[in-house]
């Protein structure tokens, strides 16, 4: 069963569409993977999806809750890392996240495990303005996952990660549907990266929904379409570029 | 209402030692004037509040004023500086919400310093004057003076408080501010809908003014309070649309 699914979401901005008539299935109880080039309409989407820029056409439903109509529910029920990691710097980690817990009105509680499970529980008195961007995006995964929300949406979560924390919340991503029993929507320009982490993906260019299926479904498209199949990340690019070459790059 | 956050992201932000010494410093003017020239005010034949604030008020207000302005742009400050409110902007919270949460904040900030003034006032009255109606005349003089005071400062806070959210540079919020403050320094003193200017309100002291005046005036600063305050949270909860 899908637990977000949109219809139509367009958002343009003049006579740019940054998102164009995209109609997105999301499974409950999974990772899906948002991939696309930069520039691809993911930011974009994500923000609608959490009422951050209003679409300029289109509307969604989020376990059940619609579009504008139940925005303040729909928030209650997300967590979401989007873009770079949002925080106060004059405060500490713990601090910045007892802020999001009142807000939440969460339990005491929350905020200790949240800081356990991505590993910030030894910085969590330092100061979030003196975190190096690792420990910035650990500490927006946090804030994020406080309160273990069925759903979450992260905004290419593992940028100015070192390869073991790389390493380390791909595996914490993988984890939560079977953890918490959420489902996690997760953008990237890395087709790698998702290969480890989604169990399905959609594929983003020039603000269009080229494909949605799951990574085997996207192998069997790129062999009926005559692109390579051996490698993902050559079936990925031959989509982009033949997108490219059909629309002229135009949005 | 929860003002409870809104205090704690005050935390090192400078937010409350700058208020509290600005109020401190603010409150010393009068002492300060009394201290080194009371002969000059001992012997008018007013009541002893009236002469003090006649004397020290309009500097004591540019104090306020300008205090008013440093608080609202380090109350938005924090929440732009490492792009906190689009966290906030991803949480179960109305923006308009926060708006009003911060000018309770500044509210209550404003209350401490308009007392501080007030015992200062309330001393100066005691030390250097005689007392006519005695200490609870004093009392209830300055709670009415003050009491207007609050009033007429609210207009400024919810102005600046909305600039501040609009301009994500902290420093555009404060040169706006500040140009409105010599603005309100530089208009006509005679003329009634001048002195509705919000940052000119705190420059006037209604219980000097004549009687009609004052009523006008105490009847006009709560719809401008209700205006700007509607018009700033209308604005923080429709913001997202221009994105």
């Amino acid at each position: 069963m899908n637990i977000i699914e949109s219809s139509h979401l367009t958002k343009t901005y003049g006579d740019f569409a940054a998102v164009s008539d995209i109609h997105l299935h999301i499974p409950g109880g999974k990772v899906y993977g948002f991939l696309g080039p930069n520039g691809a309409g993911k930011s974009t989407t994500m923000k609608m999806l959490l009422g951050l820029t209003k679409p300029t056409r289109g509307t969604f439903v989020i376990d059940g809750k619609k579009y504008p109509e139940n925005r303040m529910e729909i928030l209650g029920e997300v967590g979401s890392l989007i873009e770079s990691p949002a925080f106060y710097g004059n405060l500490s980690g713990e601090e910045n996240l007892e802020i999001v817990r009142r807000i939440l009105g969460l339990p005491k509680s929350a905020v200790s495990e949240a800081l356990e499970i991505v590993g910030m529980t030894p910085y969590r008195k330092r100061l979030a303005g003196k975190y190096s961007l690792g420990m910035k995006q650990r500490l927006g995964l946090a804030s994020a996952l406080i309160g273990r929300p069925p759903i979450l949406i992260l905004d290419e979560p593992t940028n100015g990660l070192d390869p073991v924390g790389i390493h380390e919340i791909r595996a914490l991503i993988r984890s939560l549907p079977q953890q918490f029993g959420c489902t996690v929507l997760i953008s990237s320009h890395l087709l790698s990266e998702m290969e480890r982490m989604a169990d399905s993906i959609g594929i983003l260019n020039h603000g269009r929904l080229l494909f949605e299926g799951t990574l085997q479904e996207l192998k069997q498209r790129a062999g009926a379409q005559g692109f390579p199949t051996e490698n993902l990340e050559d079936s990925f690019l031959s989509l982009i570029e033949a997108d490219n070459r059909q629309t002229g790059g135009m949005r | 209402m929860s003002v409870f956050p809104e205090c704690k992201k005050m935390k090192r932000t400078g937010f409350f030692p700058a208020l509290l010494l600005g109020g401190l410093f603010s409150a010393m003017v009068p002492v300060l004037n009394m201290a080194f020239r009371s002969e000059l005010y001992t012997g008018q034949g007013k009541p002893p509040v009236r002469i003090l604030l006649d004397a020290n008020w309009q500097m004591m207000a540019m104090l306020n004023i300008l205090l008013v302005l440093v608080g609202t742009c380090i109350l938005y400050h924090t929440e732009y500086e490492n792009h906190a409110i689009g966290k906030m902007a991803a949480l179960p919270i109305r923006r308009g919400r926060l708006f009003v949460d911060k000018f309770l904040l500044m509210a209550a900030a404003c209350i401490v310093i308009l007392a501080l003034e007030a015992a200062a006032v309330g001393f100066c009255s005691f030390r250097w004057f005689p007392l006519p109606e005695g200490f609870h005349g004093l009392i209830l003089e300055l709670l009415q003076n003050f009491g207007y005071f609050l009033l007429l400062m609210m207009p400024a806070m919810l102005l600046s408080l909305f600039i501040a959210s609009v301009c994500e540079n902290m420093w555009i919020s404060l040169g706006i501010g500040v140009i409105c403050v010599f603005t309100a320094t530089m208009l006509p003193s005679g003329n009634f809908a001048w002195s509705l200017f919000p940052y000119a309100l705190l420059f006037q002291i209604p219980k000097s003014l004549p009687a009609h005046t004052a009523g006008k005036l105490l009847l006009a600063v709560p719809i401008e309070i209700g205006a700007i305050g509607i018009a700033g949270a209308l604005f923080a909860n429709i913001r997202r649309r221009f994105t």
